[in-house]
């Protein structure tokens, strides 16, 4: 092959190549978003949806705005209509981890429903919150977890669910669900557990981090 | 020739091989964290805890007879318990979960027992379906830390956790700038006590009682009671607050918005806001009279 056919045969290559350039999907560096990559969110982006008739919010109810809330504020507006306020305190500090979690992972990962782009709505949906109604126990449950995460191992901040589960029960079948009984939780604490405990129960394979 | 080696040669490479496999890091991933109290938490058990941890309330229990409990290796431990009950419970959510869900431990703290016929009148039951069977031999009832006797709180003072009664103070704000009210009446309509908020718009806390809406009382007992207050401010609306959610045993806040009156207000009413039922009480209550042939929604699930 002379020079000549060598050098028409890598352009054509080259040139092919570009071509197909478009088609192949371009490699993309996804980091996982740790508690070492991003910080807490200060402030959350909360969609308000319009309430039922009797005054509740409505979770399929149309989004009438977003409201920027203090991602604290939130939380502590969120975990006593979540969990009872008058629970065991591990019960509410394993509350408040699950609440914070759930909602910075959600700050992470924010949707767009109606043309509002959003990081969770005030409805169960996500968690209901329900503006300055915070109460004293739930916001020292916050105090006692606000530098620390629960998250994987290597840090990578995920989804911590929970749902309401049944009284006076360990709940198993939430464990296998990966998600954390709220009455399990009070369940648990009243029999001594400790909040770290009853996230390790409900949730496996996380550590408990302090946040750098 | 040796064919051997030398006694001394044996024992020095014995000691080197232990010294190696004494070097050798049982926990593997200790390395990788840096933080000290993870490095002292990992490893802490996805299993349950040992009955030796007490509870707060029972850590706070100065009693004499606190000290002369069983010791946690005669009482059941809440894993063998645990054990027990995980192999009656089946797989998927009882027909009947709320079965004792008309008396929620932590309520019953506060209110006198109907039914104190029983020995075990000071505990609450664990389960209605084990508690209610007379017949099964409980020669020393455990005493599982959650059922705490009437005048211990459930959790540090400090927290906002009081004894017995439901400590409230009542937060008055303009509904439209959020800035506090000073200096408004407020009143609790069922004791009809009056009270003036502060310059941050707070009245006293105050001893409120903890009323739970009777005609429930039978099915599903109410997770808390219910109180109303009315604000009066000149140059504001009346504003109606009802269904302030009341536990007992620990303090609370509630916030009623007014609403200023504009020259444009030409029918002048008071504003009601009613607080929802906490939406806990809402599924057990809805889970209570769920039939087979129309299950709707279907049972509280993960």
């Amino acid at each position: 092959m002379t020079r000549l056919q060598r050098t028409v045969s890598i352009v054509c290559a080259s040139s092919a190549l570009a071509a197909l350039a478009p088609l192949i999907p371009a490699p993309q560096v996804k980091a996982a978003q740790t508690i070492y990559n991003t910080s807490m969110p200060a402030v959350i982006r909360v969609a308000i949806r319009e309430n039922n008739p009797s005054g509740e919010p409505d979770p399929r109810g149309r989004i009438m705005y977003v409201e920027a809330v203090p991602f604290t504020t939130y939380c502590e507006d969120v975990l006593p209509n979540e969990w009872f306020p008058s629970w065991h305190p591990e019960a509410l500090k394993a509350g408040a981890m699950a609440v914070k979690m759930f909602a910075w992972y959600h700050h992470l990962h924010p949707v767009t429903i109606d043309g509002f782009t959003f990081d969770v709505d005030n409805t169960t949906n996500f968690q209901h919150f329900q503006e300055m109604s915070s109460q004293p126990t739930t916001n020292a449950a916050f105090q006692a977890i606000q530098k620390l995460a629960y998250t994987k191992p290597n840090g990578e901040i995920v989804e911590l669910n929970y749902s309401a589960g049944y009284e006076n029960d360990p709940n198993w079948q939430y464990r296998n669900a990966q998600k954390m009984a709220q009455w399990g939780s009070e369940y648990w604490a009243r029999r001594g557990q400790t909040y770290l405990q009853i996230l390790q129960f409900y949730y496996q394979n996380r550590a408990l981090m302090r946040l750098p | 020739m040796k064919r051997y080696p030398s006694k001394r040669s044996v024992i020095v490479a014995s000691l080197v091989a232990s010294a190696v496999a004494m070097a050798i890091p049982t926990q593997p991933q200790m390395g990788a964290f840096h933080h000290v109290h993870v490095h002292a938490l990992h490893g802490a058990v996805a299993a349950m805890a040992p009955a030796a941890i007490e509870p707060v309330e029972q850590r706070a229990d100065t009693r004499p007879d606190a000290a002369q409990q069983p010791n946690p290796a005669s009482k059941p431990t809440p894993r063998a318990r645990d054990a027990g009950r995980q192999k009656l419970a089946p797989a998927k959510p009882p027909a009947r979960p709320n079965k004792d869900a008309g008396k929620p431990k932590a309520k019953d703290a506060g209110k006198p027992k109907a039914s104190s016929g029983s020995a075990n009148a000071g505990q609450t039951k664990p389960n209605a379906a084990s508690g209610t069977a007379p017949t099964t031999p409980k020669p020393s009832p455990p005493t599982v830390p959650g059922e705490q006797s009437n005048d211990q709180p459930a959790g540090p003072e400090s927290w906002g956790y009081t004894r017995k009664t439901a400590k409230l103070r009542i937060r008055v704000i303009d509904g439209r700038t959020k800035e506090p009210i000073q200096g408004a009446e407020v009143v609790l309509i069922e004791t009809e006590q009056r009270f003036k908020t502060d310059a941050q718009g707070y009245t006293p806390w105050f001893d409120a009682p903890v009323i739970r809406n009777p005609k429930y009382r039978p099915m599903v007992a109410e997770l808390h009671g219910q109180l109303g207050a009315i604000a009066y401010k000149d140059g504001y609306r009346d504003s109606i607050h009802l269904g302030i959610r009341v536990h007992e045993g620990i303090r609370q806040q509630t916030t009623i918005w007014m609403y200023k009156l504009g020259p444009a207000d030409r029918r002048i009413e008071p504003v009601l806001y009613q607080e929802p039922y906490h939406h806990l009480w809402l599924i057990q209550l809805a889970d209570k009279f769920r039939s087979h042939s129309q299950p709707g929604e279907g049972p509280e699930r993960p």
